[in-house]
Order: C-alpha cells, then structure tokens, then sequence
C-alpha cells in the first residue's frame, strides 16, 4: 500500500520538480562533504578546544588561519596589503589569458579552416607542446627582464597552445554534414564560417577555455617562484620558508577560491552561449 | 502490373530534362587501394519527376547524390542541371540529409530561414516565410524551439522545411526517413508526397525501402552491386493513385516482388564481392 502510495506521490510531480528536488539533494550532499572535510580539520588540530593530534606547524587549525587573514588583512605581508598581493597575482594571470583567448581562439579558428596555414604553424606548436613551460622560467628572465613581463609570458607559455590547439580540433571537426547543409542553401564561404563554423566549433572552444584555466592558475606559482617580491603565490612560497604554515594555508585558499571562482565564471558563460553543447 | 520497364535515358528523355547523369563514374583512392563506387551511370530526370533509386548497400547511392549535390566532383563523365555541369553546391538542388544536419545553435525558425538569407532575402521576410512553411510541413508550434527539442520525425520536417524554402528546382534526398519508425515513416511519406503534388517539385530520392520506392515514386532505379550502374528502372503508377491502402493490393505486391527479386541477386553478388576483397 505504502509503496503504491509513493509511486502515485511520484506520478503526479511533473519532470521538472523532480529534478528540481535532486539538485537541491545533490547540492545538499556536496555541503555535507564540506563540513565532513572542515570537521575533521577542526579535529584534528583542536581549535583550541582540546590537544591538536597534529602540530600547528604542520597543519595550523581553522582559528589560526582566520586570524591570520585577519593579521593580513590589518597589516599586510612584507609591506603591501594582503590586496595588494591578490591583485598583482590576478593581473598577471588575467593579462595572460585574455591574451591567449584574444589571439588564440581566432589562430586556431584559422588553423582549422586553412590547410597550408596549418601546414605551417601547426608543427612548432605542436613540438613546444611537450616542453615543461617552468623549464623555460630562466630562459624567460633573461629575455623579458624581472618585472611583470616574464610572469605573463610564463602563465600564457602553457595556456597558448591549448586554446589554440583546441579552437583548430574544434574546427576540424564541426560536423561535413552541417557545412554541406549550408552550402546547398546558398551560403557563401563568409557565411559558412559565421552561422555554421563558428558556432559549431564554440562546445569545444570552451573546453579548451577550462582545462587552459585550471592550468593558467597553476602556473601562477611557477611564475611568482622567483624574481618577485609580491604576488599571493610568493606570500605563500615565502612564509613557507619561515614556517608560517597559516600565512600559506591563507595564501592556497585564496588561490583555490580564485581558481574555483574563475572555473563557475566560464561553466556559467557556457552553459548561457552554448545550450546546444553535447546535443548532437 | 502497375510498373512498367522504362528506360530513363531515351532520346525523348534527354532533351530538356531537368537533371541529365552521363557516364559518371567514380572512385576513391588511387592505385591497389582505389574503389570504385560508381560504374559509368546514366539517367535523365525530367521536371517533376519523383525518382526513387534503390541498390544494395555500398552500391554508391550517396556518392550519386554527394555528386549531384556539388559535394564531390566525379571521376569521369559529368552530371549536369538544366544543361550546365554542375561544380559546386548551389541553391537549385536542396538537400534533406538522413540526419543530424540540422543547425543546433538556431531556433527551428531560423534553421528554415537560413537558406533565403543566405541568399539576400531580408531576414524579416525569411522568417515569416520560413513560419509559413513550418505550417506547411505542421509544426507551426515549434518555430522558437530549438532542434534538439523535437522528435527524429520532427526534425525531419524541419530539414524538408528548409530545403524547400529556397524554392529550389530540385530536391535531393538519401535516406530522409530511414532513422524513423514506421509509423512516422509513414505519415512523412504522405506528407512529402502531397508537397511533391502541390508544388511539382523535381525530386531525387534515394532509399532503402521497396515500399517507399513503389509508394512514391514517378521512375524507379534499380542499382546494380558496387561498382553501382543502374540494373534496371521503371516507370511506377501507384503514387498516382489516392488509396492510402494501395500496398496491401496484389498489383504493389507483385510489383514488390519483382524488384525485391533483383535486388536480391545484386545483394548475394555484393556479399560474395565483399568475401572476396
Ligand atoms: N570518401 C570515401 N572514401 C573512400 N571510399 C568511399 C568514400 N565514400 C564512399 N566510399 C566507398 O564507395 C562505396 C559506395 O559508398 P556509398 O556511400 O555511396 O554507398 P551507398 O549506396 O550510399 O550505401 P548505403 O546504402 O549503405 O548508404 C562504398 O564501398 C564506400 O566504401
Ligand atoms: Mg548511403
């Protein structure tokens, strides 16, 4: 009888109330794994409530780090304000990828649609590909001097040709079908490309967009390695060399949010432009 | 019989047709590799003409069609419209592909208009023909949808929509409605088929189905095994007829039986073709 009673519950809810409701439990479970996680960082370093099972110096408990954010956020690190350091990390990584996206994705629109083109520039990016970028990081000082110049070069040097590389497959593989449909409608060359290409290719341009970003915030810590003295990833990598273990977990939460945050920021501008992603 | 032997390329068939295939052929590749799809092939296809060709799979129905489409250049021989060679894809010849070549980033409307803005028509008046003929084909209520929104019949109409809003001469067609089901099948059959008579539009239809064939057709092609020449063709009468029970009669069934019966030699002759390779 029960068990009748909830399939006729369930009948008379309609689709999108249904998966209204397993968003909200699925975003539910995603919580509890967070405060899982938080819980037992607060216990095993007691937040002061009881012994800590791992010294501070390895694992500083929550209060710590807070009021370490609140130490820098009142005084700042090695002399600049902790948004000092934010900032200056978040220009040299904005600078980088806007500027592999705005030369980038239409180089690599090019690669796709140009065979000797592609003939021609495909290969040394391919061949750079390999290369560990922070390899390079000397090499990068020498040439573009210890100001902001080498840090960008070193984010954008591993960024680059992942969004080139991915525009060009995006391209290629837009479906022959589609270009032909399109062809026997009349439509020009020009119109191909804008109507059809194009959008088409956009799916996989934005893949590429994302892997690149998780990458591009990696990198941020190579770049901030050296030759600086300011950056959210040299406040860390600095006060690891005190021990400020606080000061650094402050430092990589900073980096994750900011990675995470980037992450929603383009998930949510595809999910608004390309709705007929997947949908083939 | 409601078929009858008919030969698409007699000298009175030639002059004036609206599609003329001379001694094309075609094959892929070069060297040990190369195949050969298409046997020298001819036939003429007069305006409003239905013609169905059928042929045992592999036979190159679609390369026939990729060729007429402008999509492919032929290795010998031409096909030609209204007299001209044809070079490349052009807005005359409207293609309904089997599937999956509708626009997904555009609403249904736009995806039938797309062709005559294409072609300069100003895109108030391409949308408002295009919700016409989204009427035409009864799916006056999914104009804003998206095409990934509507069944795999649905997006058929969608695609015959946008063909026919070039008003092109003629329309080319592989496999339109072999994803389908029967019923489906059915009901798209009817309906093409009440479009080709109200609008006597020219149309080349390559299938699968014997049935489709007899239950559309003005001329059927018969399709030898690859390297494909045409076996033998016919002139149908059934799709002049008004009753919707025409295949359960015994002048459809015999005639069925004719064609399935040459089909069948071809079919174990590209079996033992296909063995060999
Ligand atoms: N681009 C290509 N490259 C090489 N071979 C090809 C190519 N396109 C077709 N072929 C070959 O040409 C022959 C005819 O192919 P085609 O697609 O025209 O057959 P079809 O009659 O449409 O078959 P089906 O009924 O299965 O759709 C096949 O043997 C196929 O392997
Ligand atoms: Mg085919």
């Amino acid at each position: 009888m029960a068990h009748s009673k909830a399939l006729e519950q369930i009948g008379g809810l309609d689709e999108a109330t249904l998966e209204r409701r397993a968003d909200r439990r699925d975003r539910w479970l995603t919580a509890v794994t967070f405060l899982v996680l938080f819980g037992i960082w607060v216990g095993l370093t007691g937040s002061g409530l009881w012994e800590p099972f791992i010294k501070p110096l390895f694992l500083p408990s929550p209060v710590a780090v807070f009021e370490a954010f609140q130490r820098l956020l009142a005084d700042g690190y090695q002399g600049r304000s902790l948004a000092h350091h934010v900032g200056i990390s978040f220009y040299r990584f904005a600078t980088a990828f806007s500027f592999c996206i705005l030369i980038g994705v239409p180089l690599g629109l090019l690669l796709g649609m140009s065979r000797p083109i592609r003939a021609v520039i495909e290969p040394p990016i391919q061949a750079i590909r390999p290369v560990p970028k922070l390899a390079l990081l000397p090499l990068f000082l020498i040439w573009f001097g210890i100001g902001n110049l080498s840090k960008i070069v070193v984010i954008a040097a591993p960024v680059f040709p992942i969004i080139v590389i991915s525009a060009m497959q995006a391209v290629r593989s837009v479906s022959q079908k589609k270009i032909q449909a399109a062809q026997a409608l009349g439509a020009s060359t020009l119109t191909v490309f804008r109507r059809v290409v194009l959008p088409a290719s956009l799916p996989g341009i934005f893949t590429g967009i994302r892997v690149a970003l998780s990458i591009g915030v990696t990198m941020l810590v190579g770049a901030e390695l050296t030759a600086t003295s300011e950056g959210i990833a040299w406040m860390a990598l600095t006060a690891a060399e005190y021990l400020s273990t606080d000061i650094v977990l402050v430092g990589v939460l900073i980096m994750a949010i900011m990675g995470y945050t980037l992450d929603r920021i383009v998930r949510a501008l595809e999910a608004h432009l390309v709705h007929w992603s997947g949908k083939d | 019989m409601r078929i009858e032997p008919f030969d698409l390329n007699g000298p009175d068939r030639r002059d004036g047709a609206k599609l003329v295939v001379e001694q094309l052929s075609k094959s892929f590749g070069s060297g040990a590799s190369a195949v050969q799809a298409l046997a020298p092939l001819d036939l003429s296809v007069r305006t409003s003409d239905f013609l169905c060709v059928v042929g045992p799979s592999g036979c190159g129905k679609t390369t026939l069609l990729n060729i007429v489409g402008g999509f492919e250049r032929p290795t010998t021989g031409r096909a030609l419209i209204d007299g001209r060679a044809i070079m490349k894809p052009g807005r005359e010849r409207g293609v309904v592909f089997q599937q999956g070549a509708l626009f997904n980033w555009m609403s249904v409307v736009e995806n039938v208009a797309f062709g005559p803005r294409a072609c300069g028509v100003p895109a108030e008046k391409a949308r408002h023909d295009a919700r016409g003929l989204l009427e035409l084909v009864g799916l006056s209520g999914f104009a804003d949808r998206y095409p990934y929104e509507l069944s795999g019949g649905m997006q058929q109409r969608v695609g015959i929509a946008r063909a026919l809003a070039n008003d092109p001469e003629i329309l080319l067609m592989d496999e339109p409605f072999a994803a389908l089901d029967q019923q489906t099948r059915e009901l798209l059959q009817e309906e093409i088929r009440s479009i080709w008579r109200r609008t006597g539009k020219t149309i080349l239809w390559i299938t699968h189905s014997i049935e489709e064939a007899l239950f559309l057709a003005t001329h059927i092609v018969v399709m030898t095994a690859r390297p494909g020449r045409v076996k033998a063709s016919f002139r149908s009468h059934f799709s002049e007829s008004t009753d919707p029970l025409i295949a359960a009669t015994p002048e459809f069934t015999a005639a069925k039986r004719e064609i399935v019966g040459l089909l069948r030699s071809e079919a174990q002759r590209a079996q033992s073709l296909e063995a060999a390779v």
